[in-house]
């Protein structure tokens, strides 16, 4: 049925009566009403919305400029300095991983997606990164959010030789690190799990092994050597 | 006009919110205007989409499969057929992220065409469609989550032109 045909026909109170009014002759003490009080207190009213409309207008759109303009990305997640949340989520050979299990560790967090293009460039950079700096204790780990089966996850991984342990994100897990609106995003840990810079969208390679270095050189086990 | 300055500082309140978002991708869809289609016959509807500046998203043809190709997906109302939905070609561009690597993108302006076919039962009158455009949006350095766009365009459904018979004389009539 068409939509046309579900058409109703307003009520004549709906239908506008203020032609009917405006037509009215206007009455002498509409005119005195005009400059009393109330006049006075809507006009008030009027200024002070357009004034606030005005402001929010222009507010916004600087917001709006001001992250187009700097093209930076910015977004929620554990900051630098604070412990990154645990989490535990199956791998693709079927185990539950613990974000904990890695204590004593630095840790190369990675949120990635098999649709992410810029994601398929950095991962052989950590695939080269695990191996040299592992046995100094970086553990590189990735985390794919995507909707693809862990069929298409691990042929995707397999694909691109990843050498460290790939996990199935959850909602829950990207809520906690800050939505992950942006892919890729990774978390760089200290060796007591907590943040030492969190990145979003693709960096250099210079840029991603001076994190891991400065990964690496915190956290109180590394203290304890020191001593 | 309490209620009056109200309902303006909520609508701008919200102009606002959407405006502070604006920093993220976007596809949007240009308005449809109602498109006149005959009845029992196929017509084609032009939908216009814009990918905001700076953005890209795949073609609905992307040259790889892990990519989340374009795609537009349609709820037709009762005796509304969507036939075969054309997407415009992509073009093969680099990004900085995959230099050595071409993808085939929509960017800037592009348009879907739909076949619709209203059936030989079809009441005469106004029909909505209704659906969304799938889109994964990338910028130069980073990927955005898989978004759904609301699209809505509306068709008016006409009678077809009566067939006019050739006015012909009984041969058993005289004058």
């Amino acid at each position: 049925m068409p939509d046309s045909m579900h058409n109703e026909v307003k009520p004549p109170e709906e239908q506008g009566h203020l032609s009917g009014q405006n037509a009215a002759p206007q009455q002498p003490e509409a005119s005195a009403a005009a400059y009393g009080p109330h006049a006075r207190r809507n006009a008030a009213v009027i200024i002070v919305v357009v004034v606030a409309v005005a402001a929010m207008l222009i507010g916004g759109q600087y917001l709006a400029h001001k992250g187009e303009r700097s093209g930076s990305i910015t977004a929620g997640g554990p900051k630098p300095g604070t412990a990154a949340p645990n989490f535990a989520l199956q791998s693709l050979d079927g185990k539950t991983v613990h974000l904990s299990d890695f204590r004593g560790k630095a840790v190369l967090l990675n949120f990635w997606a098999t649709w992410c293009t810029p994601c398929r460039l950095e991962m052989p950079w950590f695939v080269e990164l695990e191996k040299q700096y592992g046995p100094q204790g970086l553990q590189v780990v990735g985390v794919a959010m995507d909707d693809a089966g862990p069929d298409k996850i691990a042929k995707f991984a397999k694909e691109m030789g990843v050498n460290y342990p790939v996990l199935l994100g959850k909602e829950s897990v990207g809520d906690e690190y800050g939505g992950l609106e942006y892919l890729p995003t990774s978390f760089y840990l200290d060796r007591d799990g907590k943040v030492v810079q969190r990145v979003f969208g693709l960096r250099s390679r210079s840029d991603i092994e001076d994190w891991v270095k400065e990964a690496l050189s915190k956290g109180s086990s590394v203290a304890e050597k020191r001593q | 006009m309490r209620r009056v300055a109200e309902a303006i500082l909520v609508a701008a309140l919200m102009s606002v919110v959407a405006l502070a978002q604006a920093g993220g991708p976007s596809v949007e869809m240009a308005p449809a205007g109602i498109t006149p289609i005959m009845r029992g016959e196929p017509s084609m509807v032009e939908l216009n989409f814009r990918v905001k500046q700076g953005f890209h998203i795949n073609s609905n043809h992307p040259n790889s499969a892990y990519l989340i190709p374009t795609a537009l997906k349609l709820d037709a109302p009762t005796d509304i057929a969507i036939g075969k939905i054309d997407y415009p070609q992509g073009r093969n561009l680099s990004f900085a992220f995959a230099p050595d690597e071409k993808l085939n993108v929509y960017s800037g302006d592009f348009a879907v065409k739909v076949t619709v076919h209203p059936l030989h039962t079809a009441m005469p009158g106004k029909y909505n469609v209704r659906g969304q455009l799938r889109y994964q949006a990338c910028d130069d350095r980073a990927c955005y989550p898989p978004r759904n766009l609301p699209v809505r365009f509306e068709v008016q459904v006409k009678k077809t032109a009566p067939h006019t018979r050739p006015n012909r004389q009984s041969p058993h009539v005289h004058s």
